[in-house]
């Protein structure tokens, strides 16, 4: 009872009286614990990490378990792709903004789904017209497909589609069919997909997002791509969502690795090789504030794949216990507070992810907890891999964190706090269990609750929001992002007129077909590819499969299917 | 002892649409209730019309709304027509989540009385429902 939140330990400093002026001079830090809480001493040495396991638990670059990087020259070989996150309004609003952060040295492309795609639901769909492109890009049709690739060569760019609920079995679908229709061999083309639905029930998509059709149709993604697109990434597990829940560096390890294996463990079930398919699996690792926590976290987990693939598998092949994966730095550590201060912490993140030797960067842009970012602040963002790639010397010498007893030692030392989680979800029965009783659910919600306590009691500090503040201002420095209305209404017209004008005989034995392969539990990959070029939408692709599957057709239940 | 003569401040935390960005809003409700107060979270998936609803059948002193995708804008005036047409304007509306600052003179003109951005300090919302809070 009564008021039980405690009183903040530090009182909210004020900038610019002399008072804190001295007192700054004598000031230590005050916590000697890392992000994840972790009780660090003051100077590692030897002692606190034996060099003779070099061989075995660390190795050069490139070199089985894989610590130190996947590639023994790293970015000498290559720099990572600079591939900033787009998805803003229509499909051709989306497509112009891909197009000024190509012009500006972006390397690679991406565009995300809006709340409407993930959820599967068309543009003119009641729940969507309010919200259609207001956090990404809804693609109805392949209509929409076309404007969004319209005059990008397929077979040279490398595209990374975030679509991660059950809809990017819809996503996959229609690009391969806008490919097929522009003349592409599928071998030729190269991106991923996100693709790891499972996870995606954690990010409000409960409805899109059942656990038995998330692992079905995640691993028919996996799957079609396997034996189809063999350069194709197809799926990035995101354990960046899960830790943007407020968990801890080793249980977003363990908790991506749990999602992981139920993917792995359904293609092995399906018959396939682990040879065949690991090569291509990838994942999507937050890069939060604690820099050198993030490198140790990253290194581990490069470690714990490697020797989980090979031992727990079976694999042979070194390239399918290789970790890859992309940063998105930790959007939940920037505040609207001060928020060009913003800039420099996503700096010491994107700094993280290239010490730790990422494949793939998305920085976040300094408005990420306000608005979508604008062009200036997209730019902005892209500018800051740039200065890391092109002006830092970062790229010269692979892993040059390892060997430091530190940071080997936290390596060591995530790596076990990573396999007491893991053992954790053992034993309330495995992952599939730990989501089904709702106890990750529970997880979440505890850690997300410490972490608010953690900056009410000052334990841990954020400059703007619990220490140095300052008043609000009043403006944005860069603008604001607006999303056109008049572009959302666009797309619901286009969408209306699709359903007036496409041959309806023929899409309704394209959805028939689709129907049958889902009811015979069939890969349905390819029936939604030949849907999808009979103009069936996302919702009607989708649901078509949600019904086969003892679902309701419409995951907001509000619209009936057409075909029935 | 907890029977004082004043009773439990009750508040409904909601998300609207289709957003799912829901930590922040699960964080204010289990901290509102550490701090006191009687709490109700609806959940997402919420509509203008059920969340005034919602607030009348639990005769509710506040209605929180969390908003992290740009949809505050959209949704704001529907929550408040409903409101209005309820004759709710006895009741506290505040909203959470991320916005531009450029926002927030916009979404008080359209009637809700405080706008918490993301990094607010939980007890700044905790001593603003306790002082504000009209009946």
């Amino acid at each position: 009872m009564g008021n039980v939140i405690r009183e903040e330990k530090k009182e909210v400093q004020i900038e610019g009286t002399w008072d804190d002026y001295i007192k700054s001079y004598y000031e230590k830090p005050s916590s000697s614990k890392s992000w994840s809480g972790f009780d660090l001493k003051e100077i590692y040495t030897p002692e606190d990490r034996p060099h003779e396991k070099y061989q075995k638990e660390i190795a050069d670059s490139g070199t089985y378990p894989f610590t130190r990087g996947i590639h023994a020259n790293m970015f000498r070989g290559r720099l990572w792709t600079r591939r900033e996150v787009v998805g803003i309004g229509s499909p051709a609003d989306t497509h112009e903004r891909l197009k000024y952060l190509s012009e500006h040295g972006g390397s690679g492309l991406n565009t995300i789904a809006d709340v409407t795609y993930e959820m599967g639901l068309d543009a003119d769909h009641p729940w969507s017209v309010d919200e259609v492109g207001l956090t990404g890009v809804n693609i109805t049709s392949i209509k929409d497909m076309e404007t969004l690739t319209k005059d990008i060569p397929l077979d040279k760019v490398s595209w990374s589609l975030i679509t991660a609920s059950t809809a990017a079995a819809v996503t996959m679908a229609q690009y391969v069919a806008v490919a097929e229709n522009r003349g592409y061999d599928l071998p030729v083309l190269k991106g991923s997909i996100q693709n790891d639905p499972i996870h995606f029930r954690y990010c409000g998509f409960r409805p899109a997002c059942p656990l038995d059709l998330s692992i079905k149709l995640g691993a028919d993604v996996m799957e079609f791509c396997t034996k189809e697109l063999p350069k194709w990434y197809y799926t990035t597990v995101n354990m960046y969502d899960l830790r943007e829940q407020g968990i801890t560096a080793p249980q977003e390890v363990a908790f991506g690795f749990g999602i992981a294996m139920c993917y792995v463990d359904e293609l092995i079930r399906r018959g396939l090789d682990i040879d065949e398919f690991a090569p291509r699996f990838t994942f999507y690792v937050s890069c939060h504030i604690d820099l050198f926590e993030e490198v140790a976290k990253i290194r581990a987990a490069r470690r714990m794949w490697a020797k989980l693939i090979k031992e727990k598998y079976g694999a042979k092949n070194p390239r399918s216990m290789q970790f890859r994966f992309a940063v998105h730095t930790a959007g939940c550590s920037l505040v609207p507070q001060q928020p060009l201060n913003n800039i420099v912490r996503t700096s010491y993140e994107a700094l993280a992810a290239v010490l730790s030797g990422v494949q793939s960067l998305h920085c976040c842009s300094y408005d990420e907890p306000m608005c979508l970012p604008t062009e200036k602040a997209h730019l902005q963002a892209l500018r800051t891999q740039q200065i890391l790639a092109y002006e830092t010397g970062v790229t010269n010498v692979a892993d040059p964190l390892g060997g430091s007893y530190y940071v080997e030692s936290l390596t060591d030392r995530i790596e076990e706090e990573t396999l007491k989680v893991m053992k954790q979800v053992d034993e309330v029965g495995g992952m599939e269990e730990a989501i089904r009783t709702e106890w990750l659910d529970r997880k979440f919600e505890s850690e997300a609750l410490k972490r608010q306590k953690e900056l009410d009691n000052g334990e841990k500090l954020v400059v703007g929001v619990n220490t140095f503040t300052t008043e609000q201002e009043k403006t944005t420095p860069l603008g604001v992002q607006r999303v056109s209305g008049h572009s959302a209404t666009q797309q619901i017209e286009e969408v209306k007129k699709l359903r007036r004008t496409r041959d309806t005989d023929k899409l309704k034995e394209a959805i028939s077909r689709l129907r049958d392969a889902a009811g015979e539990k069939k890969n349905v990959i390819l029936p939604m590819v030949e849907a999808s070029k009979a103009f069936g939408t996302t919702g009607e692709l989708l649901g078509t499969v949600r019904e086969a599957f003892g679902y309701p057709y419409d995951p907001m239940e509000t619209v009936e299917s057409p075909f029935n | 002892m907890a029977e004082t003569k004043k009773k439990k401040i009750k508040v409904l935390v909601t998300k609207v649409g289709l957003d799912g960005h829901d930590r922040g809003v699960k964080v204010v409700a289990s901290l509102l209730k550490e701090a006191g107060m009687e709490v109700l979270y609806l959940g997402m998936y919420q509509t203008p019309g059920g969340i005034v609803k919602a607030a009348i059948d639990e005769d509710v002193d506040v209605i929180g709304v969390s908003y992290l995708s740009g949809e505050h804008l959209v949704f704001t005036p529907k929550i408040v027509a409903e409101m209005k047409k309820n004759h709710l304007d006895d009741v506290l509306l505040v909203a959470g989540g991320t916005f531009p600052v450029e926002d927030i003179p916009p979404l008080e003109e359209m009637g809700i009385d405080r706008v918490f951005r993301a990094g607010s300090l939980t007890n700044t919302i905790v001593q603003y429902i306790q002082q504000n809070v009209k009946r």
